[in-house]
């Protein structure tokens, strides 16, 4: 019965393909865009050198310093810093040229040497865009961090440098300073390299090579020369596709459970109940009809997408197990939500605003760390969108020991149970006597 | 023993009394043409013969059982034909009856055959291929009724299946189920169209507003009005008054009334002529007297001094 339902909505949709087309290009072309708003044009797929301004306003040997420090060896890779003057700078991020602009303040240096005050330095962030401002603040919070540390382990040093900087030593007072520094550096160098404290996230990787320690794990003592390892490359588009395909599976999955309003509309469903067959084959077989559409889709927007994007899917099986939970229970809610709503077009609406709240709430559309506080602590992890994206995401990110088995079986539960509610609510719909 | 019985159905909707104490029963081979006006309670009745609806009071007996004991076994014996067109227009005809066929019960191959069989009975043979919705009115009401028919019901239950169709679309489709009856199906038909119920149905149940108001053959119904004829006066009726007429009302029973026609029916076994003669020497400028066979029409209005045409 299944298969003949099926295969009838099968039919029906190839021979009007045009919603389900427009609905598949959309996700891959929002992608392509925000995906080349934050420069995911780079060959190796990962996020491309941040160009942002150094604005020097203290012009001294330490400001001279920070500055070139920011385009040498491994940040050469990834920053590309002009020295620009703050209007300059200002008129540049307005134009989208910039991420940022780091401002070193006047007086830098002499608060820093006499510990006036604590290291502080301004950043200017593109409104524009959020990753690349995001790294470089984390750039800049290291930078105060390190700062801050030789500060207290110098401060009594300080006052004879300053002088030295400033012109007043001699060579004899130089060489006895650089003396005094290279002890304590010698004498710190065991606690220094390596790191006595040191945070370790593990990856699958290190799994393989037979090291399990847990996610995540604070861990003391000299790291292992073996464990350095690297997971693998972060990938935006990889990012941002899993939650956009997450978001219009929604969509699509509302786009298929609505053939029930044309179903109604059509008479064909009022037709099937005067015929012997129960309800239930009815509503799981648009059930189902949705879920292989939703599959179709997902293989085009995530596997389709893996190519266009050159995204190199972890572990394609189970982004795929997850995907079929994750169609099962998108199709399971849309067939509920038909159920409860008779008016078709106020369930055209209402249906758009519960995919776009479950996107948006789930952290589809953008990182579920930057949701607010109280969304992000008690709303999100209760929602369905945002077990699969975040699983999904965490599997792309080599994340160790990713319960995605479990994941899958509750998002399939959740819409074999609402599939469920859906035929209850039809049922008593049509003993009240159901009209289109 | 009838193969549909109806008894003491009763449905509203709010204060809306949709369908109001409604009986009637359609025998093996029987065409009961069910006729009245667009919301009379025509299709209300038929949701809650073919389980659509749950009625508020009353039953339906299909072949001596009643429908809720087992919705299941009644529903493998009727087929319902809607008003509205029921099918799949990205469909083709032959995919439309074969996937009607399956739901309804038959076997792949089983479905593939009735389909082609009823496509040539249809004569529909030469458009299977096609998509429905590149049929014409008259071809896509044909694949709706057949769509009913696969499992070959016993008791065929069709709500207006020739609304806006063209006439010889009609005729084809009235011929098609004037076959199934031959074969010895019951069909309950739903009209409006007064020609329909008076050339196709054995039995008419005339239907207003909820209310069953009279039932029998045509010539049964048209016996209520006092035999097979009626008198069409043309006048100017605007100031005449029947009741003024010395004894009329003790010769004639007056149907319908209006400033230009009176249309009466003689009372009792008169000869036409005298009624003629009687008619004539009223004290009114007759203009014009016209003999007919009461319609349809002449008993509806008679019942609800309404014209089933307004």
């Amino acid at each position: 019965m299944l298969r003949i339902l099926l295969a009838k909505d099968l039919r029906r949709a190839w021979r009007n393909p045009l919603p389900w087309l427009i609905n598949l290009a959309l996700p891959l072309c929002i992608t392509a865009l925000i995906g080349l708003v934050f420069g995911g044009t780079s060959d190796s797929g990962a996020l491309g050198r941040i160009r942002f301004a150094v604005v020097d306003e203290d012009k001294t040997v330490l400001s001279d310093f920070l500055r070139g420090a920011a385009n040498q060896r491994e940040g050469g890779k990834y920053l590309e810093p002009v020295l620009l003057d703050r209007e300059e700078a200002m008129r540049q991020i307005l134009d989208d040229k910039l991420s940022a602009a780091v401002i070193i303040p006047t007086n830098f240096m002499r608060n820093y040497l006499t510990g006036r005050a604590p290291v502080s330095l301004e950043l200017i962030k593109n409104p524009a865009e959020s990753i690349h401002p995001a790294v470089l603040e984390e750039l800049l919070g290291a930078v105060v961090t390190a700062m801050n540390a030789v500060a207290r382990n110098f401060q009594s040093e300080f006052p004879d440098w300053q002088a030295v900087i400033e012109g007043h030593g001699d060579y004899h007072e130089v060489s006895r300073l650089i003396d005094r520094a290279g002890d304590k550096l010698k004498a710190a160098r065991k606690y220094v390299n390596p790191p006595l404290v040191m945070y370790d996230k593990d990856t699958d990787s290190d799994h393989a090579a037979g090291d399990a320690p847990k996610t995540g794990e604070m861990k003391s003592g000299p790291a292992k020369p073996g464990a350095s390892k690297s997971g693998p490359s972060f990938n935006i588009f990889g990012y941002l596709l899993v939650g956009m395909a997450a978001m219009f599976l929604l969509f699509l999955a509302g786009n298929g459970m609505a053939d029930l309003y044309r179903e109604l509309r059509l008479h064909t469903f009022e037709r099937y109940h005067t015929l012997q067959q129960r309800l239930l084959p009815f509503v799981a077989g648009k059930v189902a009809f949705a879920v292989v559409m939703l599959l179709l889709c997902s293989a085009v927007m995530l596997g389709g997408g893996g190519l266009i994007f050159r995204i190199h899917w972890q572990q394609p099986l189970a982004l795929a197990a997850l995907a079929i939970g994750y169609a099962c229970f998108a199709a399971g809610l849309f067939a509920f939500l038909v159920a409860v709503m008779p008016d078709e077009r106020r369930a055209a609406v209402l249906n758009n605003i519960a995919g776009m709240l479950l996107g948006l709430a789930g952290g589809c559309a953008f990182p579920p760390d930057q949701l607010p506080a109280f969304m992000r602590q008690h709303l999100t992890p209760l929602l369905p969108s945002y077990w699969f994206v975040n699983t999904a995401r965490n599997l792309q990110a080599g994340v160790a020991g990713v319960a995605w088995g479990p994941v899958t079986l509750e998002l399939i539960g959740l819409g074999v149970v609402l599939t469920g509610l859906a035929v209850f609510l039809f049922h008593r719909r049509f003993k009240t006597g159901l009209r289109a | 023993m009838s193969l549909l019985r109806v008894q003491g159905l009763f449905k509203a909707f709010g204060a809306i009394r949709a369908v109001d104490d409604v009986s009637f029963e359609v025998r093996p081979g029987e065409i009961y043409g069910l006729l009245g006006p667009n919301g009379a309670g025509k299709t209300t009745t038929i949701s809650m013969i073919s389980g659509l609806l749950k009625s508020d009071a009353g039953e339906v007996f299909v072949v001596g059982e009643p429908f809720w004991n087992d919705p299941q076994r009644a529903k493998r014996i009727m087929g319902v034909v809607p008003q509205e067109l029921a099918i799949y227009e990205e469909l083709t005809g032959r995919e439309n009856l074969e996937f009607w066929g399956r739901m309804a019960g038959l076997s792949s191959a089983e479905a593939k055959s009735r389909a082609a069989e009823l496509l040539s009975a249809l004569t529909l043979t030469d458009r299977a291929k096609d998509a429905v919705k590149t049929y014409s009115g008259g071809m896509k009401r044909r694949i709706n009724l057949g769509c009913a028919l696969l499992h070959r019901p016993q008791l065929l239950l069709l709500d207006e299946p020739t609304v806006g169709i063209d006439p010889q679309a009609r005729l084809n489709i009235l011929e098609f189920i004037r076959g199934l009856c031959a074969s010895g199906t019951a069909i309950l038909y739903t009209t409006h169209y007064l020609e329909e119920a008076e050339t196709l149905c054995q039995r008419i149940g005339i239907i207003d507003h909820g209310r069953l108001l009279a039932e029998g053959t045509l010539s049964e119904l048209q016996e209520r009005l006092g035999g097979d004829r009626v008198f069409v006066l043309e006048a100017d009726f605007k100031d005449a008054s029947p009741d003024a007429w010395n004894g009329f009302h003790q010769r004639f029973r007056v149907i319908q009334k209006s400033e230009r026609q009176l249309v009466v029916a003689a009372i009792g076994q008169r000869d036409p002529s005298e009624c003629l003669k009687d008619l004539l020497n009223l004290p009114i400028r007759v203009e014009n007297v016209m003999l007919k066979r009461p319609s349809l029409n002449d008993v509806f209005l008679q019942l609800t001094g309404r014209d089933l045409r307004e």
